[in-house]
């Protein structure tokens, strides 16, 4: 039982991308996840490639992921998600996270 | 005159008593026995088919005397009906292995709970009843009267006079209900001092004192380290503050043991002071004396609090709080299992706890299939108690709400006790938390219940709040919508998947529903950092220094 | 990530490996060395149907400490454990040979005033050893790491910081012990067989491993400080932790490399005369040695706060 990728894409009407060119968040610990989000020229797409040890949950992702993508209307981002059996309400949580970051006005200083 | 009447003999029981005293008093120096004796002592006062009561309950254990009483002789003592609060030391099912004791009536048995299912599927116990702990006690006054009681307590004096101290807990309710149906008292102690710091239970209910060889076991059942809360955890206390909490102006509770609502108490200092709360909420309780409160007490949100059973390292930290907590002349705590019961029954306005599995209708459980758990107190204080008459602001918000009074009992204004449940759309591993059918029912079927055991009955649940919304469910004015509300919020699990996006959209317009976003809360927000102590030795900090957790959980 | 700041002020226990980098270092200096967006994973985990991580556990990069170069490698205990696989270890092995190289580089460039400009290694443990899935691989990383503690002897300074929930066991409680400066809190935890292996292969009437204050007193800072297996305590606080660094690396090299445990044959008497006494005084509990150093009534000691506890703490003495 190898590792599974799992690739979805999805599209919005008025794609936003992210601030940052590049911005991770999250630690792969038991139930939790780490998001690559990177700002790409996909053709208003929002592509999202899931790498986890979770069967029987695929349709669950695409809903998850769905919901996220069109609540905030991301496009043009390369999403990269490992996974360590995080439940829905985490994946959402991380997500709205990762956002956040993506989004964060640089320090002062950098 | 009816010549039966005159003829029959009406104190058979205090013969028996007198009999069996007379049989034991070789063994007994005044009231005391020495632990070496004490299998004899057993054998002398305990007969074949005897009601006995093992005082024990999810705290504190008569563990020496619950040994004791599987060292007897099977020939001489055999068929006991046992009755008892819980079933959770490895002797309180040895009992039956080793055909001493035939019957049990208990209320809960976690620890035990699948060898009980394997014991009772094997014929080895006849299970009587599972009860609630109110329940239990109720029948311990009707048809379940122990004739002999072996119980627990701190220390005795010479005379037999018992201290019960900071885990009093059940002890009063078994004493009175055994000594005053001429039954036998035989308590096991710490020690034996010349003078007790108080008297709990007067010496002339108590028949024997045996000094235990070692102090009686404690478990401390309701300390969860901070730092086992996930940011999950944290989002369902934020939601249930706002949109429940804050909502009804609940000040008056129980809170049920678990990381969720440790979740709450250690978000009071932080959110619910960003919330502006302070003194609109949690203001009383019925609840075990929580390590995880400290910080909410300490920042002045509580004004008191009644304790079921005391915890293991608060006895310092309640003693110095003696404006907040109930206790004796001599500055320890008094708990009481069934007077807080009672509280939490017609004098809290909501219940708040964690289950494992709730249904499709809003009925859960902690029954798994080949698991006899049983139900504590949850039962008691999860329910909406018919008897209650006094109203507050709370109670009469949620009547208000409630959907089906009309149909119920017409114009009549009445008010509505909130019962809540914090549930995980999923648990560890992808374990679903909100299904189709309940595991009590198979539980039901391999351990020959008459009924599935229920924790928490639909009619009686007003609110499920998981990570995708808070359902009120006292709301709904049919059974068909409060189905389509438990599946509004049941997230990603085979039962949210049927969720019609349609119908969820106008259960929030209605407000049965509501999302973080409609409670206004950003669940980015929902991390560890907003926990008022994010480990135990934060609440020592917090404690000043007087709480003294167990080693267990001292990470320094 | 959470601003410089708000990591300096929170809990250094709490805080994640990348959060321990970033903020170990001055404010907004540490560039990350193959961060995620390079996706150096463990090759041998997705065979095993096992997780993976971007920066498979161990996060790497360089910061600065006023003019000094700071080569920091930060162990993720949430990920496996902390664990040391192959690609992890390759990055230790690797922030270690830059540090050496940054070193000539700095001499060469500043010939007169390459003092305060010499690079230091820091490395905040939290492991529990070598990764079992890729455990050749785990175990050369460890021989190599020793291996490039002496080669930095004498050139640039190596610091261990330990306070994260993992503590450093196994084999890297080796490698954290060989470092030049041991720095804890006293969550941090040092030691070799981690407790949950000792209870399991020795039972619990040995060890119990379920008893954390026994765990504590054991393997814990506090109990570390007074053996001077750990050089400072500090409290748990990122900042704190950043602070104590910043002042140990004011001082002379030369007064750096005192605080070795190891190194030379003085100091390797020095630990058998410890291995003597502790045979001889046979302790049941760590509270017997505590009291040996001079400590009356070492039951206190795990009850004081992290000041208190350092103006009334009686140490081992040390040789020199």
């Amino acid at each position: 039982m190898a590792l599974r990728v799992l690739e979805f894409k999805y599209k919005a009407d008025n794609p936003v991308t992210i601030a940052k060119e590049w911005s991770h968040l999250g630690v792969v610990g038991s139930g939790d996840l780490e998001v690559l989000m990177e700002s790409k020229d996909l053709d208003g797409w929002l592509t999202v490639k899931v790498v986890t040890p979770v069967t029987g949950f695929d349709k669950v992702w695409d809903l998850v992921l769905g919901k996220f993508a069109n609540e905030s209307q991301l496009g043009n981002v390369a999403m990269e998600i490992n996974d360590n059996n995080a439940t829905p309400i985490v994946v959402s949580m991380r997500l709205r996270q990762a956002l956040a970051e993506a989004n964060k006005l640089q320090t002062e200083g950098e | 005159m009816d010549d039966k009447s005159m003829q029959r003999e009406w104190n058979t029981l205090k013969m028996d008593t007198q009999e069996r005293l007379k049989k034991a008093a070789p063994y007994a120096k005044g009231k005391i026995v020495s632990a070496k004796d004490t299998v004899a002592l057993l054998e002398a006062v305990i007969k074949p088919g005897d009601k006995v009561n093992l005082e024990g309950n999810n705290q504190k254990q008569a563990d020496f005397l619950a040994e004791c009483l599987c060292n007897v002789d099977p020939k001489k003592i055999y068929d006991l009906h046992m009755v008892q609060s819980v079933l959770s030391l490895p002797s309180h099912l040895d009992v039956f292995e080793k055909g001493i004791a035939k019957k049990v009536d208990f209320s809960f048995s976690g620890p035990q709970a699948g060898r009980l299912a394997e014991f009772v599927k094997d014929g080895k116990v006849e299970l009587g009843a599972i009860h609630t702990y109110l329940e239990l006690f109720g029948r311990y006054f009707i048809d379940l009267t122990p004739r002999v009681a072996l119980i627990v307590a701190f220390e005795a004096d010479e005379q037999g006079n018992l201290y019960t101290g900071f885990n009093t807990e059940d002890t009063p309710v078994i004493v009175e209900a055994t000594k005053f149906k001429q039954g036998i008292i035989i308590a096991q102690v710490n020690k034996v001092v010349e003078k007790l710091p108080r008297v709990d239970i007067p010496a002339d209910w108590v028949d024997f004192i045996i000094p235990a060889p070692k102090p009686f076991y404690v478990e401390p059942l309701f300390t969860r380290d901070p730092a086992l809360i996930t940011d999950a955890q944290v989002l369902r206390a934020m939601m249930a503050i706002k949109g429940i909490y804050a909502e009804y102006g609940v000040t008056r509770l129980n809170h049920g043991v678990g990381f969720d609502t440790a979740a709450i108490e250690l978000l009071l200092p932080t959110y619910g002071e960003e919330l502006g709360l302070k003194g609109k909420i949690c203001t009383h309780f019925s609840l075990n004396p929580h390590p995880t409160l400290i910080p909410a007490i300490e920042s002045g949100w509580v004004e008191s609090i009644h304790c079921f059973g005391g915890e293991l390292g608060m006895e310092e930290y309640v003693k110095e709080r003696s404006d907040i907590f109930f206790m004796g002349p001599d500055g320890t705590l008094r708990s009481n299992r069934c007077y807080s019961q009672t509280a939490g029954h017609y004098a809290l306005d909501m219940f708040i706890g964690g289950t494992l599995q709730i249904d499709k209708f809003g009925n859960s459980s902690t029954a798994t299939a080949n698991r006899v758990a049983g139900f504590g107190g949850a039962p008691n204080m999860g329910c909406d108690a018919k008897g209650r008459r006094h109203s507050t602001g709370a109670w009469l918000k949620c009547g208000q709400e409630y959907g089906m009074n009309e149909q119920l009992i017409g114009d009549l204004p009445r008010g509505k006790r909130l019962v809540v449940q914090l549930q995980e759309t999923f648990r560890e591993k992808l374990v679903p938390g909100l299904v189709e059918t309940l595991d009590a029912w198979k539980l039901a079927k391999n351990a020959n219940l008459d009924i599935p055991p229920v924790m928490i009955y639909a009619d009686d649940l007003t609110h499920i709040v998981t990570e995708e919304g808070i359902a009120y469910l006292h709301k709904c004015g049919t059974i068909e919508q409060r189905m389509a509300a438990i599946r509004a919020i049941a997230g990603y699990t085979e039962l949210g998947l049927q969720a019609d996006p349609k119908e969820t959209r106008e259960l929030r317009k209605l407000g049965i529903v509501k999302t973080p976003e409609d409670l206004g809360i950003d669940i980015s927000r929902a991390t560890r950092s907003l926990l008022a102590a994010k480990n135990v030795k934060e609440l020592v900090e917090w404690s000043h220094g007087l709480y003294n957790p167990p080693a267990r959980f001292r990470n320094w | 990530m959470r601003s410089w700041e708000d990591i300096q002020a929170g809990s250094f226990f709490e805080a994640n490996a990348r959060e321990r980098a970033f903020g170990i270092v001055d404010k907004n200096t540490f560039t990350e060395l193959l961060n995620p967006r390079d996706r150096q994973a463990s090759p041998h985990l997705p065979v095993l149907g096992e997780a993976i991580g971007f920066d498979d556990g161990i996060v790497t990069g360089v910061g600065l400490i006023g003019k000094r170069p700071i080569f920091v490698v930060s162990q993720e205990g949430r990920f496996i454990g902390g664990a040391v696989g192959e690609v992890g270890g390759a990055k230790m092995v690797a922030t270690l040979k830059l540090a050496l190289q940054t070193y000539e580089e700095v001499k060469k460039q500043y010939p007169d005033s390459y003092q305060d400009r010499l690079p230091a290694v820091v490395i905040s443990f939290e492991t529990g050893g070598v990764r079992l899935h890729e455990a050749n691989a785990g175990l050369l990383a460890h021989a190599e790491v020793m291996d490039l503690f002496q080669d930095a002897r004498h050139k640039i300074p190596v610091i261990s910081v330990i306070g994260s929930k993992v503590g450093a066991f196994g084999g890297m409680g080796f490698v954290a012990g060989a470092a030049d400066v041991v720095i804890m809190s006293e969550q941090g935890r040092m030691g070799l067989t981690g407790p949950e292996v000792i209870e399991q292969e020795v039972g619990k009437d040995e060890f119990d491993a379920s008893n954390k204050a026994l765990v504590y007193r054991t393997t814990g800072g506090k109990h570390k400080y007074i053996l001077n297996d750990c050089n400072f305590l500090v409290k748990d606080q990122v900042g704190a932790f950043r602070k104590q660094l910043t002042e140990v690396l004011e001082q002379p090299f030369e007064q750096i490399e005192q605080y070795r445990r190891i190194g030379s044959m003085e100091l390797v008497q020095e630990q058998i005369e410890l291995v003597d006494t502790a045979a001889k005084l046979e302790p049941k509990d760590a509270m017997d040695i505590w009291k040996y150093f001079g400590n009356e009534e070492p039951a206190k000691l795990p009850e004081l706060s992290v000041e208190q506890f350092l103006k009334v703490a009686k140490r081992r003495p040390r040789k020199n």
